[in-house]
């Protein structure tokens, strides 16, 4: 997938490069308005990461700009402006999600795919790893041929780990995944531990492969090698 | 009571006491004319009296003596300067055989060297036949001018008060979060016109203010968020190198303080935004299904923390409020329940389930017309429960919540006129918000006392 990151902050943009480009996504950046019209205007991009707050203007006239030119692309508003009017003005204007600062990088990275399976597989969409297949249309998530009796957040999380195989996932970016930025809801761990071992003995009881694993201290991780 | 109302109850006020005052003066003023034009007769009849004493002749049936007194008087009676003389007063008139007040007008004469008193008298109307006629062309006078007073009240208020109405429904119509300055109609009136410069410029000034108060908060909420994000994002890449256990810890604990960081400031930013009134726009929005799709998306966590959730929502209430701000003002409202009820109180290690009386909390939500009541079982709070919706307040240091929450719910509810309060009692904390004026959220207290009891004996049994 190739990805266009339009965003001021480098070091910000370098994150996304990095945990993306492991990814195998091809990433590009661009600091300002000017450069990414450039670059849209040479190359084709599976989705767009685009800030809103940028040194030459607002990413909003380019989201009209893109929408106007580039009907393909996927656009993501990153903004670290929580505003409300923000957030509808750039959905209204054709935005296909929008992320909020500080996001985790893992969040970004389901969105990313979210938006792109919505678009582009054309109600095709299951995501599947080996034996483990979730049907984002219709929730339901199997093993094999065993239907899962998973609950929606369970089901939430298993997507969110298979979108993120292979990857550290922090308990933090777990219960802001699966709760959103409910205000003044710390993360409560004791949620994401239960929620984590429920589906575990879902899938196990389900004749799957244990994929999941505990990483010391910091949370949990889907890995892809145990089924080698 | 409305200006040219207020004005015309003056006017009239002032004109019943002039007409009043006025009266009394033309009355009199009537009177002593009258009075006067009788003398000036009576003299002129005295004087030819006294011409005919000086002719001698005998005019005893003249009609000139008919109402007149001769004497002789002597010389030191005589008074010196003024000669002419009246008086008034009610007397009996034979010839209308009534009492009628009677003008006597008494003149000196020195005739060939004799003294003369000639007195001639007639009767004249009173004042108390004047009266009616005074006192009923006044009462014409003050209709008159209390019909021209209303009707150019009226015409006053619609073309001299015109500008000022117009000013006013600027001013109503006026919304701080307008992009452009409020537009007031021109006028000649000088006073209006300062008025309306006067309003121009604080209104400028206000969105002055208001603008740059919105663009800091934003700016702050910018710039502080983008490092925040990078620090995340840091975190990420650093969790999926090759890391010893320690740095694991480290990494974690790092973790967590910017997650606390960053919950703090978008809360703080959300209030501020909040107290701005940024949030505009209120529709009426369906509480009982917001409810209900609020205790759906909490129902895992619910189920997790073995709670009871008991949930009595009355169909289709409506109340007018922004929709985001009613999910967010639920959802605060659910979660404060759920995080702050018996058993896990947050503390890390003590586990699903575990803690004193696990599995016994429950929550009750009840929801009608007048308000909602939120109660849950939950240990006592630290600090009075009114102080809860101060900011950074928690009923239990050192928890996993930020204390923030009920600050957004009492801020919200300041800004759509709820009512809300807290109450604990027994282990049971309530918090009711009143969406009417006329139930205050107290009441919504008081009415659910029976109710709740039923509850406590259920969990009880269990």
């Amino acid at each position: 997938m190739k990805v266009l990151i339009i965003e001021d902050n480098q070091e910000l943009a370098r994150n996304i490069h990095d945990f993306l480009g492991r990814e195998g996504y091809v990433c590009e950046s661009s600091e300002t308005l000017e450069a990414a019209k450039e670059k849209l205007s040479l190359f084709q991009y599976d989705c767009i990461l685009l800030d809103i707050g940028l040194p030459d203007g607002s990413g909003i006239s380019l989201l009209k700009h893109i929408r106007a030119e580039y009907k393909s692309s996927n656009v993501l508003i990153i903004s670290a402006k929580n505003a409300l009017d923000d957030k509808i003005i750039g959905l209204e204007q054709g935005a296909d999600d929008y992320i909020t600062k500080p996001f985790h990088l893992a969040e970004l990275h389901a969105r990313i795919r979210a938006v792109y399976r919505r678009k582009n597989l054309d109600g095709a969409s299951v995501v599947s790893f080996n034996e483990i297949s979730l049907n984002t249309d219709t929730f339901e998530a199997r093993v094999g041929e065993v239907l899962l009796d998973t609950t929606p957040k369970e089901f939430d999380l298993l997507l969110y780990f298979l979108v993120n195989k292979n990857r550290v996932l922090s308990r933090q970016a777990i219960a802001a995944h699966l709760w959103g930025d409910y205000t003044d809801n710390l993360a409560n761990f004791d949620f994401v531990y239960q929620h984590v071992k429920n589906l575990r003995r879902k899938i196990s009881q389900a004749g799957g492969m244990d994929y999941i694993s505990t990483v010391y201290g910091l949370g949990y991780k889907f890995n892809s090698h145990r089924a080698e | 009571m409305k200006l040219t109302t207020k004005l015309t109850f003056w006017y009239f006020g002032i004109m019943l006491v002039v007409l009043l005052i006025g009266g009394a003066i033309v009355y009199y003023e009537i009177q002593q004319k009258l009075a006067r034009v009788e003398v000036v007769r009576h003299e002129r009849l005295n004087d030819i009296i006294a011409e005919q004493i000086r002719q001698r002749g005998d005019y005893s049936g003249h009609p000139t003596r008919k109402r007149a007194t001769i004497t002789k008087i002597p010389a030191d009676s005589m008074p010196k300067g003024e000669r002419t003389f009246y008086t008034r007063g009610l007397e009996w008139n034979p010839e209308f055989q009534t009492a009628e007040y009677r003008l006597l007008v008494t003149t000196f004469y020195s005739i060939k060297g004799e003294h003369y008193r000639v007195t001639t008298y007639s009767f004249i109307p009173s004042f108390y036949q004047l009266l009616p006629g005074v006192v009923n062309s006044f009462q014409w006078i003050l209709l008159l001018l209390l019909v021209m007073v209303i009707v150019s009240a009226g015409l006053i208020s619609k073309y001299i008060l015109a500008p000022f109405k117009r000013t006013m429904r600027m001013i109503q119509s006026f919304d701080l979060k307008q992009k452009q300055g409020i537009g007031l109609p021109a006028t000649r009136t000088s006073e209006f016109r300062e008025l309306n410069q006067f309003l121009k410029k604080m209104t400028e000034k206000a969105q002055e203010d208001y603008q740059s108060l919105k663009e800091f908060t934003e700016n702050a909420s910018h710039e502080l968020q983008t490092p925040t994000a990078i620090i995340r994002g840091k975190l990420d890449l650093l969790m999926e190198s090759d890391i010893r256990d320690e740095q694991a810890i480290l990494i974690a604990e790092m973790q967590n303080a910017l997650e606390r960081l960053s919950r703090i400031h978008s809360s703080l930013t959300l209030l501020t935004k909040l107290e701005n009134q940024e949030y505009g726009a209120n529709v009426s929005v369906c509480i009982s299904l917001l409810t209900r799709a609020t205790l759906d998306s909490f129902g895992e966590l619910i189920e997790m923390k073995s709670l009871r959730l008991e949930a009595r929502i009355a169909e289709k209430v409506f109340v007018a409020l922004n929709p985001a701000l009613a999910d967010l003002l639920l959802s605060n409202l659910v979660s404060n329940a759920i995080r702050h009820n018996v058993g896990t109180g947050g503390e890390e290690g003590e586990g699903l389930n575990g803690g004193e009386g696990g599995g016994l909390g429950w929550i009750m939500v009840n929801l009608t017309k007048e308000g909602l009541v939120i109660s849950n079982s939950g240990r006592e709070p630290q600090v009075p429960v009114g102080e809860l919706f101060e900011r950074f307040k928690k009923g239990n240091p050192g928890g996993d919540s930020i204390g923030i929450g009920l600050a957004i719910v009492r801020q919200i509810c300041d800004l759509s006129r709820f009512t809300v309060e807290y109450f604990f009692r027994d282990g049971v904390h309530m918090i009711a918000v009143g969406f009417t004026d006329q139930v205050p959220a107290s009441r919504l207290l008081q009415n659910l006392a029976l109710p709740l009891r039923h509850v406590k004996t259920v969990t009880d049994r269990m």
